[in-house]
């Protein structure tokens, strides 16, 4: 290894908690011991990523508390250095870290809120696209319809929560005490960017849940209907349902566009 | 390779998006941090837009890490020129430094030892990134705390000797050649009046957090009188360069900074025009 890729590595060791052996590299100059300008470097690392944590994961905080929330920060920035060149990233990793790691991994409901903040962020910046508007589902005959393939926004996420971690970030955003953590079955959530530029977040029912996978996959509108017509007494209710979602889409900006099953573009 | 002179800018920065698109303040020209439009639209972009009809724009990064040893992220740079190609900027600078190295990333601007070796591998490493980029690069001079006992020469030899292999130009940040003048007790004018006047293409202007023992960048306070003093005195040695407030953390209201904006034209309008 060459001269500055040892010291180079030493740096990075130095910033690891690994070695100190950068220490033999430094120059002593008053008035600050060799180990206080190393001390500069390793506490504005950590105080980088903690203040990335502190910010992307706010109301995390305030569910774990201070004291929680300062051990996970210190775990994480310990076992999951940043592997990304930009600090946008380098929570990815917290809901994992959530999961597997005691004490935080007793409560299933923090992992969630996590990774609920990192769909959140991952929604806000997004890439753009033109909003799908309802005259140009009506310009397409209704012959057609069963053919036609609805376009999720860029910024549309789907969230199914094992526990009440939504309803608990929502009620801390607004300085509430959060519900009981545990819930009966499965919440659906729908995230997404309105075109006020700010991300919203929307309860699903099951069959709205199943409608709108169903386009998220790719799937004509024909098909769409018949993954969820065993919900319905019969064929004329599902489609009228499937109709009622599109309307509820387009108002809320979670379709770009619209494409025929045999590539026309609408 | 010269660069436009663009007059008195600021570093663009998400909390004064809304009052620059309404109020359209006197300020020549914006420098975005690269790295914050890496991501495929939202916010960011959707300001940066409407800015960008508006005034010049130049892109500077923190994360290039210009001085590591493993090979050249060519995912990054792939990131960056795809970023370049939809801002368009006047140019683009990064910092002459270390930030990452394999997996690791420390997000911080690590000094580099001011020897041959790191000299010839700055060299071969810029001229990779421009000939990827196809354009040239401005790199600016970072704060340290810490002086290697391998670095022979001093920082400004090696920016002139770096700029003599590879006639790259320098983004010269006074604050930081303050903070490391002060960290390593020695003059910053001795600094500024060795480095090679026509290397300088952009100037910053930025504030720091005083220790009495040490000084820490920090970029969040008011540029100090020391520094003013010291770009009075360099904007003499010069021509027109274009040169702005790089405000990071602690934001105050727009007026502030666009006080100290005029403060640094008054202090040039003699030489500069």
């Amino acid at each position: 290894m060459s001269d500055l890729a040892t010291l180079q590595h030493a740096f990075i060791a130095l910033l690891h908690n690994e070695n100190n052996s950068l220490a033999n590299n430094i120059v002593d100059q008053a008035p600050l011991e060799v180990c206080q300008r190393l001390e500069i470097y390793q506490s504005a690392y950590r105080i980088r990523l903690r203040g990335v944590l502190e910010q992307d994961h706010e109301t995390l905080g305030f569910y774990l508390g201070d004291e929680l929330f300062e051990a996970m920060m210190d775990g994480y920035i310990n076992y999951y250095p940043s592997q990304s060149r930009s600090l946008r990233q380098f929570g990815e990793r917290l809901p994992e870290f959530l999961r597997i790691t005691p004490p935080f991994s007793e409560h299933g409901i923090l992992a969630e809120i996590a990774e609920f903040e990192r769909i959140l962020l991952s929604s806000f910046d997004s890439g753009d696209a033109s909003l799908l508007r309802w005259p140009q589902l009506q310009a397409i005959d209704i012959n057609q319809w069963p053919n036609m393939v609805l376009q999720l926004h860029p910024s549309v996420y789907f969230f199914k929560c094992a526990y009440a971690s939504v309803e608990s970030w929502r009620a801390l955003k607004e300085k509430k005490t959060p519900p009981l953590a545990d819930i009966h079955e499965p919440h659906h959530w729908l995230i997404a960017r309105g075109t006020d530029h700010r991300t919203g977040f929307h309860p699903l029912d099951k069959k709205q849940w199943l409608c709108l996978k169903s386009i998220a996959d790719g799937m004509p509108f024909s098909m769409v209907c018949q993954s969820i017509v065993g919900e319905f007494d019969d064929e004329q209710t599902c489609s009228m349902f499937v109709i009622g979602v599109l309307q509820l889409g387009i108002e809320q900006g979670w379709f770009s566009g619209v494409n025929m099953l045999h590539g026309t573009l609408v | 390779m010269s660069v436009p002179y663009l007059g008195f800018g600021m570093g663009l920065r998400t909390c004064y998006f809304e009052q620059i698109i309404s109020e359209r303040p006197a300020i020549d020209w914006f420098e975005i941090i690269s790295e914050n439009y890496f991501v495929s639209g939202g916010k960011p972009w959707y300001y940066l837009s409407q800015i960008k009809e508006q005034y010049p724009i130049v892109m500077h990064g923190v994360s290039m890490s210009i001085g590591s040893t493993d090979d050249i992220n060519t995912d990054y740079l792939k990131q960056l020129k795809r970023t370049i190609a939809r801002v368009n900027p006047a140019w683009v600078s990064d910092h002459l430094c270390f930030s990452a190295l394999g997996d690791f990333n420390s997000h911080d601007l690590l000094p580099m030892p001011y020897t041959e070796e790191a000299l010839n591998h700055l060299t071969q490493r810029i001229s990779q990134v421009q000939d990827y980029l196809e354009r040239p690069m401005i790199f600016e001079n970072v704060s340290s705390y810490l002086t290697y006992k391998q670095s022979h020469m001093t920082e400004w030899e090696f920016l002139a000797q770096l700029h003599k292999q590879t006639g790259c130009q320098f983004l010269l940040d006074i604050n930081n050649v303050y903070v490391s003048a002060r960290n390593h007790s020695f003059s910053a004018m001795d600094y500024l009046n060795a480095i090679p006047k026509e290397s300088i293409a952009q100037i910053h202007l930025a504030g720091h957090q005083d220790f009495d023992s040490h000084i820490i960048d920090t970029h969040d306070e008011p540029v100090c009188d020391a520094v003013w003093s010291l770009f009075s005195e360099f904007s003499q040695q010069v021509s027109a360069v274009s040169t702005m407030i790089e405000r990071d953390d602690n934001f105050p209201p727009l007026a502030e900074l666009l006080a100290e904006l005029e403060h640094a034209k008054a202090l040039t309008r003699t030489h500069w025009g």
